[in-house]
Parts: C-alpha cells; structure tokens; sequence
C-alpha cells in the first residue's frame, strides 16, 4: 500500500531525452482532411507530431484501427471528422460518434490515460480549430509521455494492485433446490422430451446429461425418443446451450429444434433472431425454473440480481409439479439481490486510471489465447473470427500484451450492444479473466446510453446500427 | 512485386523552403518497393507530368506517389497523366506534404521527418492498391414524374423535349396542382390559369409524354438507371377514350358533395370534373360518394341503383365494371414533384378557423377572388353572401411558430397577402384592408415594389404585430391583436378574415418511404445539400422539383424543375452508367448474414443474396453490394464484424499498412538523415 501511495505522488513521468510525441490522426476525407488543408492555406503553424491518415467517412473508422494505431507505437491518436448534421454520407459521423462513444467507454474501463485519444468534429473551414486541437492533442501526449505501456502494466510487475471486494459479502445466495425436485423436474422432462419427439413437434432436443465427475452435467443432444431418458436436470446446467442452435440450422434450415433453457440462456435467442441467425418458431423452448446455477459451492454472480425463474417466452414450464404451457405469470416471479459485481464495477471505477490499466492488463496478461471465451459465446457465431483473418492481421495471434489487449479489446466492442450477460466467457476461461466485469460494464454504459437492452426487442436495431440525432457526445 | 515512383515535388518553394526534398526522395528510395524517386521544382507543370509518365514506362512502374500538395487540388491531375501514361489511376497517390507539412511547420528536421513519414505511409498504402476502373451501369432512358402540377409539368415537358419518354403520374383526376387554384400570381398578376393551362394542354397532347392521372405509384424498386414501379390506376369508372367531356352526365347526377378544387365554397355532382380546363378533360365518377357504392348484396354482387349518368351519356363511356388497373414502367429517374398543402388552419384555433365561416385561409380566398371561382370572381363572405368591406389579412398563422405550426417560413404568404389585399381593393373599391405581419419578406424579382406599390397605392394599412384572437360579435367579427410600432393594442371589426397558413408537405411520408428517400424533420424531401445539390436526393437517381423539397413560389418551383429535368437528362445523356469504384466488396464466404451493414447504409446498396445448394434449396443468404448504389462511404465496412467487407481504395490492408508506417517514430528516417 506504500507503494501505491507513493506511486500516486511521484510525478509524471517527465519526456524522454529526445523522445517526440508521435500522434496519428484518423480524418474524414470531406471535412477535417479539407479543414487540415485550410490550416495549411491559412498557414497556421502547429505541432509537426500528427501523421494524417485520410478515411473517406469517420463512419469507416472502426475503433479497431485506433487500436491498432496505438499498437504499432502511436503515443496519442486524434480522429476527427464533419460536425453532426453536416456528414458527406448523411449519417457516418452520426453512427460513428455511437461507435466512439463504446469505445471511449471501454478505454475507460481499461484505464487509458484519457490524455491520448482525443475526438473533435472539425469541418472544412475549421483550419484554426484544426491547429488549435492538433497543439491541444500535442500538449496532452506529451504531458502524458511515451506509450510504452500498450499491452503492459504502467508499473511493470509491482505487487501494489489494490484488490476487489469480494463478491460473497454481504448478501446471501439463493438455497438451492432439492435431490427430489431435481429428481420430479428430470422426470417430467424425459416424458416431455419423450412426447415431443414421438409425435414429430421437434427433430431434435437439446438438453443436458450427467457428466464424467461427480454433480457435472454436460450437452446432450437427443434425437431419438428412447434416448430421452439420458436427459437430466440439477443446479449444475452451467452451459448455454444456444450456442449450438446456428450450427445446427446452418446444417438444416428447416429443422426444429426443442431446447432445455435456463431464463439467463433463453435472452440469447433475442440478438440472433435479430441478426438473423434463427426463426423463433424453429425453437422449442423447454423452460425450467432455475434457482440459480452453482458452481464449487458457490452460486454464479449472474443469479443473484435474476429476476425471472422462466423466460418469459418458453413454450413449456417444467416444473416439480408438472409440465405446463407457455411460461410463469408474472405474480410469480421472485425477489432479487443486488448483483454482487456491480460492487466491483463501482470499486474499479474509484481506482485512478492507471490503477485500473494495471489491473487489466494483469488480467489479460493471463490470457492464453485459447478462445475458450469465443467458443461458449452464442454470440459468437462469425464462420470466420477476425482473430483468424490474416489479411490483414488484425489480432497479432502471439500470446503477448499487444496480442492479448488487441483481441480482448475486440471481444469486447464485438458484443457492445449485443451480449446478453450470461457469463459464459468468464465461467470458462481458464486465466480467470473478470471477462464478466467487462461485458457487464458495457452493457450498463449501453443502457444508460442509448436507453437499449440486448435480450428485449427483436425487431429493434442493434445501437451500433443506429442514432439519434442528439445521443451524447460529452466526449468530443 | 511492386515498382513504386515517389515524385516529390518542391512546389517553386513553397515545399522546399521548409522540407528538405532532397532528404526525401533519399530516403524514399530506402522504403521496400520503391525503384526510383525524384525531386523537382513543379511536378504538376506540363515538363513536370512528362518527368512521371517517362518514369511509368520507362520504369514499367506499379504504383505512384507524388508527394506535393492536397490530393484534393491534384489527384486528378496525376492520375489522369498516370492514366495517359498507361497506368491505372487508382495506382497514383499524393502525400500531402504541402497543406498538411511545409505550410505548416518551421524549416527543421522535424518537417521533413513528417513528410518522410507521409511519403513512406502513401508508398505502403499504393503497394497494396488494385486498379480499378469505372464501374458501368445500363440504363433505362425513360422517366417518372410524380406530382403533376407546375413542377412537375416542367418537368416532364423538360425532359420530353429534350426526346426522351416520360411517365407523368398525378393522383388527382386532373393535373394542375395547387397553381390551378390560384386566382392572379403576384407581382405581374398573371391570371394563373391563363399561364397554366398552355402547359397542361401542352403536356397532355405531347406524344413523349404518357399522363396517368387519378393514379399512384405503389411501389418503386431497383436503383438509379433502372427503377421498376408499379402504379395504380384507379378506376375512374368513364372510359378515357371515350368520354367527350359534353357534361351531359352531371346534370342527371342525384349527388351533391363539397367541391374540394374549391375548397369545398362550392358543390359538385358525384360525376364530375374539378374545373372545367381540366386536363384530361374527362369526367370521374367519385365511386365513394355515388349511390351506388353503397349498395351492395350480401354475396358481394353490385346492384346498380342508379345509372342516369350511364344513360344520359351519350357516347357510352360510364363503365360501372372498372377496375384497378395496375402499370408496370421501367424508368431510369424519378423526379419528385409531390408538392404542398396549406397547414389545416384549424390548428390556429385562436383564430376562430372552422368556428366561423368568414374566417377563410389563403385557398378559400384565392378561390373567392378567381373568376372561374364559386362567386364568379366577386368577393362575397360565404356566411351571408354579402360583399365584405373590412378584411383583416393574417400572415404567419402556422408559420415561425414553432410552439403550434412550424418553425420555418413558407416564404410566398407575405407575396400573397400583399397580392390578395390589392385584388380585394380591386374588386371592392371602398373596401378597406389591414394586413398584421411579423416583418415583410418580399425577396425576389419585383416583390419589393410590388409590397411597396400594396402599400403605397392601394393604401392597404399593414399593421406590425400578432393577432391574439378573433372572435365574433353581431355578424362581424372583432380581431384583438398589437401593434408594435404604435405600441398599442389592436381591437378592430372586420367583415372576413383571412388567415396566411403555413405550406406543409403534402405527402405524408409514404411516397419519401417508397422511395427510400429521406426527408427531413417537417417532412419535406431531403435534398443531398442545400446550396451544391438542390436537386439530387441520396437515392441516386431520384430528383426534388418544386415544393416538395421546400416552400417555393412559383418561379422558384419552375427553376427548381427544370434542375430536376436537367439532371434527369444528364442521366440519360451517356449510354451507360459511369460510377467511381471506390465501393465496398462483400466476402460472401465469409458473410455471416447480420445484415448490420444493410442497417446502417445511407443508400440502401446492400442487398440480400440468396445462397442455393445444386437442388435450389436454400442455404443461406448473404449480404451483396448493389454497385450502382454504393458511395463508397464504408460505413458497412465498419459494422462488419467477421470483416467480410472491404473497400476498394480505402482497403484494411491499406490503412493497416499506413497505421504501420506512421505510427512508429521514423527511426529508418532518422538513420537516413543522420
């Protein structure tokens, strides 16, 4: 704790003997390169550090670029474009400034030295506030210092990292649910299972079975009626078996399909309907009312603020006592506990920025590349990741700091907007990387944001797709 | 492997004053794939063109960089002499080491470390450019007028003169518009059917012109060059072909209704012609008002009630039996000529609008004042049918208003006023006249004197100040309002009070959603920008004549249409579609079918693929760019997550390689200069 304290104190660290800030400036074609053109005309003398590169819209400016900007050795990165209202393309700056918004958000949750990323809309006659925003920018990154720490903690492998609450203070977990209600549930779910199969309603279903260790349940898929009897249900059915349902139609886009869900699972159908990944009526819904998922003796962090025991769009409710059509009513929903990571949401957002770089880059410093985080996401269904493009390589595929931040970094903006808080990701990585922290506080900036909600609505538009005229932009 | 030229230009010393070029073609020549750079004093002279097109074939070059000024002054120049030169344009780049370095930087080695760094960024960024060329669309030389009144009958005569064959469709039975219902146009007082009339005679008689009147366009597909719509045709119930327009049928009609062309001050029969130079000259059976549309048996047989109009006519053109005729047209452009409507004064309830008779809006009272008009051209208060002696004139009622109208100005009602309080003078020389106004906006030829001479001459009395309300009192009707200039409160009695309502848009957002054209907040058509292209919509091929785009008067709706013609006929002036290249590509293996790019394009260029396996069975669908839409803005691009997008010009691997080649600090180009 000296340590940090002391940290804190000592001053920023001063230039380097020679060192130059070196800035890249990502620029709409009509506005600011026009803008950046009228400084010149107007010879306005600004700072040599900024390196121009010319986008025809700030519309095709993926944050990714700004990434990868700062990767290849950028200390500070200025991206501008036309003011609101006045895009060459009606609405590029509009669905960029969306885009920019998640992103800046993101590098805040990651703690980058806000003194390095700098929006400004600048139009063609703005020569002045071009070099006025260039010396701003220049002075910032200097002040700031080198980048060198893209990928790595600011204080190398100091040991002052101030921890997290812990997650299990305070509030009490849910009991679980009996052998015997297990027991009548899985009863009721085989004959269910059973009749959906005979009569021809579903080609498949989809549950889960009784693993190789002790409580562990695994998929099962289950296409014969006689089979049915394999299927089993307890309060271990971590898995979210949505992410089989796009295979599984890409092979057969006329199957149906009967899926054993837990509500948390069941939001995932929302997004890939409205991506376009599935029909609602190729899906049985076979909902169990869950008490919440329990793992190690402990019940997942996600359960505690679960307010539905069913989706609310199942199309059968097993229950202990029975099988029944259409989902719970409301007046049967239950009480909630706050959910225990906003706890540790609002302790990250206390640390200083550097605090919380450092405790991120810790984390993704752990990160083996496996894409254990891709494979369980039902988000996750891109025939081809961009990890695995290659031209151009957009994710260095080395296990190193610039590697790992690149692809946690766009796992993140990938579901921004999309994820529907199911944790998977963090229940299977196996670092331990608090990938639920980071998804959870995009979702909740998202919210609060652009007033969306992933697993609502499918008929809505997904809030990168889409604007208001007036959305915020404190930022630029 | 790549043969990139750098050219680097010292632009007299505009270049070399500040950056050492020498510096930087050297070290140019150390960056991988570049077999020759040079410096020279004006690359863009003619000797300087000469020196780059040599070295393109000398040098079989793949690529070219001239490092010089904005590419927004000379990229065409270089890549039309690249293109001379045998090389494809869109393998020539410039780094801008004018605008954005030596004109902005002290002399120094840090200017010209910038503009090694520039130079280097272009030369990564032109390795990995493909050629291109233009992208050629057919096209259809045929177009669509929507809307037929005065913007769009310019229209249409435009482009017809000019040879090519235009589908006019109007969705009333006659075309005309809302100038036909003008009594005399302000400032030359013209009568408006006297200048109207030739046009619409004109464009119904002309042999490229096909009129569909009492019809709408339903649907309109495809893109620019090559749109398909489909129009309806309602029936009519009167056989066009046959109908001599003798008016026999309107007499024996047991139906009266409100005469909307009138502004419902007079009536008409259920068959009927709104006026009489109506054009088609044809008569339309109102099948929603007619006895017979309300008789029907139960198993859907029609029973005809009434036919004294089928009887009375002569040469046997009412046919009971029509149907809804649906056309299918292929046109190649659209022009938009759906015109306006006058806000409903009701909204301005203050004013006493629909309470009582006398207080008209600005058509009632055009239709009071017309010759052919239900009064005959004479002035009489629809209550009483008396001549009124005091009107009071109300401008902006709706207008700069944007608590209960709209916050625009509408631009003709000062014009108008001023025109209806001198006619009203004419026509009632005792009559006294009070116009309230907010400020007089007469912008325009002749408008000025013409207010001046309302004033002056005809000794009309214009009051600054807002009107609070009307109401009536004794058959009269007392108008409280200020006056600003006197600073005292108005209370005066009038015979008729006509208010200047605001022009609102006349379509209701349909026909802009079938168009997929934007509109904007008050619900007229989007322009692309106001000053540079106030014609053009972003669906290209679409064109705004008139007021659908913004309030106009006439002559503005003249002009305005005749733009709309002109680029309609430029369209049509090539054989095919020339487009930039600079568009997006879609990886269909990889496209994973979000369609997140088909959300957030501007121009509605993504399309859906369908994907088929040998037995026709669907697999899956894809995105695919329509290339005669796209822009090449690459907002798709973005959106893209598996990155199964690219765009030609502005590729990945070329803004990567670019990221790769400024991002770092120089250290190649410092140990070159060291």
């Amino acid at each position: 704790m000296d340590q940090l304290v002391e940290a804190r104190e000592a001053p920023e660290r001063t230039t380097e003997k020679g060192w130059e800030p070196r800035i890249v400036a990502m620029v709409c074609n009509w506005c600011t390169y026009a803008g950046a053109d009228m400084a010149g005309t107007a010879r306005r003398v600004y700072a040599p550090s900024v390196r121009i590169v010319r986008f025809l819209c700030t519309g095709r400016i993926d944050p990714l670029f700004i990434v990868k900007a700062f990767e290849q050795g950028a200390d500070g990165v200025v991206v501008s474009g036309c003011h609101p209202g006045d895009c060459h393309y009606v609405q590029g700056n509009l669905l960029a400034r969306r885009r920019f918004t998640v992103f800046q958000a993101l590098m805040d949750f990651l703690g980058l030295d806000r003194r390095r990323l700098h929006f400004a809309w600048i139009s063609a006659s703005e020569g002045v506030k071009w070099s006025r925003i260039v010396d701003e920018a220049t002075a910032a990154v200097r002040e700031a210092g080198p980048l060198r720490h893209w990928g790595r903690p600011v204080k190398g492998n100091s040991s002052a990292q101030p921890l997290l609450p812990d997650t299990d203070a305070g509030i009490a977990p849910r009991d679980p649910p009996s052998a015997e209600e297990n027991q009548l549930i899985t009863g009721h779910l085989q004959e269910l299972v059973t009749n959906l199969l005979s009569d021809g309603t579903v080609s498949t279903v989809i549950g889960y079975t009784a693993g190789s260790l002790p409580q562990q349940m695994v998929p099962l898929f289950v296409n014969e009626p006689r089979d049915a009897s394999t299927l089993g249900w307890n309060e271990h059915c971590a898995n979210n078996l949505v992410i089989y349902l796009p295979q599984v139609l890409k092979k057969n886009r006329d199957a149906k399909i009967g899926l054993v869900t837990k509500s948390c699972d069941a939001r995932a159908l929302i997004p890939l309907i409205r991506e376009g990944q599935l029909r609602r009526e190729q899906i049985v819904l076979l909902g169990i009312p869950c008490r919440g998922m329990w793992n190690q003796g402990k019940m997942a962090a996600k359960c505690y603020s679960c307010s539905e025991e069913v989706s609310p769009f199942t199309d059968w409710t097993i229950t202990p006592e029975g099988t029944k059509k259409g989902s719970l009513t409301s007046a049967e929903r239950r009480q909630v506990s706050p959910d225990p990571r906003d706890r540790e949401i609002a302790s990250l957002g206390s640390f200083l920025p550097e605090e919380r770089w450092d405790y991120w880059q810790r984390q993704f410093d752990r990160c083996l590349r496996c894409y254990a985080c891709r494979a369980v996401c039902p988000l996750c269904y891109c025939a081809t990741c961009i990890s695995d493009k290659n031209r151009p390589q957009w994710i260095p595929t080395t296990i190193d700091g610039k590697g790992n931040m690149a692809w946690n970094v766009v796992r993140a903006m990938h579901l921004a907007g999309r994820c529907i808080g199911c944790d998977e990701c963090a229940r299977v990585c196996p670092a331990g990387i608090r990938l639920d922290l980071l998804n959870r506080g995009l979702v909740q900036e998202i919210e609060r944001r652009f007033d969306f909600c992933s697993h609502v609505n499918p008929e809505s538009s997904p809030p990168l797709t889409t604007f208001q005229p007036d959305d915020p932009d404190e930022f630029i | 492997m790549a043969r990139v030229g750098v050219f680097v230009c010292h632009c007299g010393e505009n270049i070399a004053r500040t950056v050492d070029v020498a510096k930087v073609a050297e070290f140019a020549r150390t960056v991988p794939g570049v077999v020759l750079s040079d410096h020279y004093t004006y690359f863009c002279s003619a000797p300087g063109q000469k020196k780059v097109q040599e070295a393109i074939q000398q040098q079989s070059l793949t690529g070219v960089v001239v490092a010089a000024c904005s590419p927004h002054l000379h990229e065409p120049t270089f890549r039309g002499a690249s293109s001379q030169a045998g090389l494809n344009p869109f393998l020539c780049e410039m780094a801008n080491i004018r605008e954005q370095c030596s004109w902005v930087h002290a002399k120094g080695e840090a200017a010209t470390n910038k503009a090694c760094a520039i130079v280097a960024s272009m030369v990564e960024k032109v390795k990995r450019s493909h050629p291109l060329r233009p992208i050629e669309v057919p096209l259809t030389k045929r177009a669509l007028v929507i809307g037929g009144g005065v913007a769009g009958i310019r229209a249409a005569l435009d482009i017809a003169n000019a040879g090519y064959p235009v589908t006019l469709v109007e969705r009333q039975p006659t075309i005309g518009g809302n100038m036909a219902r003008l009594s005399e146009t302000f400032p030359t007082l013209d009568c408006s059917q006297c200048i109207l009339t030739p046009l619409m005679v004109e464009a119904s008689r002309h042999p490229k012109i096909e009129l569909l009147t009492y019809a709408e366009v339903q649907e309109v597909n495809g893109y620019v060059g090559n749109f398909k719509v489909r129009i309806k045709k309602k029936p009519r119930y009167v056989r066009e072909e046959l109908c001599t327009g003798c008016d026999d049928c309107v007499p024996v009609c047991p139906v009266s209704l409100p005469n909307e062309f009138d502004m419902n001050l007079s009536w008409r029969k259920a068959i009927y012609l709104p006026f009489p130079q109506a054009v088609p000259a044809v008569y339309t059976l109102d099948a929603s008002q007619c006895v017979n549309s309300t008789l029907e048996s139960k198993s859907g047989y029609r029973v005809l009630a009434c036919e004294r109009c089928s009887q009375a006519c002569g040469p046997k053109a009412i046919d009971y039996d029509m149907e809804p005729e649906i056309l299918e047209r292929e046109v190649g452009a659209v022009v938009v000529a759906s015109g306006y409507n006058l806000m409903q004064a009701e909204e301005a309830r203050e004013y006493g609008y629909g309470k009582h008779p006398d207080v008209l809006d600005g058509f009632e009272f055009e239709r009071l004042l017309s010759a052919s008009g239900p009064t005959g051209g004479e002035v009489r208060r629809p209550s009483d049918g008396k001549v009124p002696k005091e009107v009071v004139f109300i401008q902006c009622v709706g207008s700069r208003d944007p608590q209960r109208g709209v916050p625009y100005c509408s631009r003709v009602c000062c014009m108008y006023t001023a025109k209806h309080a001198l006619l009203f003078k004419h026509k009632v020389p005792d009559g006294k006249a009070y116009v309230f106004y907010m400020d007089i906006r007469a912008a325009g030829k002749g408008y000025e004197e013409f207010v001046n001479r309302v004033m002056e001459e005809e000794r009309v009395l214009y009051l600054r100040g807002r009107v609070s309300r009307v109401v009536s009192e004794d058959g009269k009707l007392l108008v409280y309002g200020t006056d600003t200039l006197a600073g005292q409160p108005v209370r005066m009695r009038a015979d008729l009070v006509v208010l200047a309502t605001a022009m609102v848009p006349s379509s209701d957002g349909e026909l802009a959603r079938k168009l997929r054209v934007p509109t904007d907040a008050y619900g007229f058509f989007q322009e692309v920008h106001p000053k540079l292209r106030p014609v053009e919509t972003l669906t290209a091929g679409v064109f705004l004549a008139g007021s659908a785009q913004s309030p106009k008067d006439i002559p503005d709706t003249v002009a305005h249409a005749s733009a709309a013609g002109s680029k309609a006929l430029e369209l049509f002036s090539k054989p095919v579609l020339h487009r930039e290249p600079i568009i997006a590509q879609v990886n269909e293996g990889a496209c994973n079918g979000c369609f997140d790019c088909e959300r957030v394009c501007p121009y509605r260029a993504m399309e859906r693929k369908e994907i088929r396996d040998r037995q026709g069975n669907l697999i899956r669908l894809v995105a695919r760019v329509n290339e005669a839409m796209c822009e090449g803005c690459g907002l798709c691009t973005a959106a893209c997550r598996s990155r199964s997008i690219d765009l030609f010009g502005f590729s990945e691997e070329q803004i990567f390689a670019q990221l790769a080649a400024v991002a770092p600090a120089p250290i190649e180009a410092q140990a070159c200069l060291a």
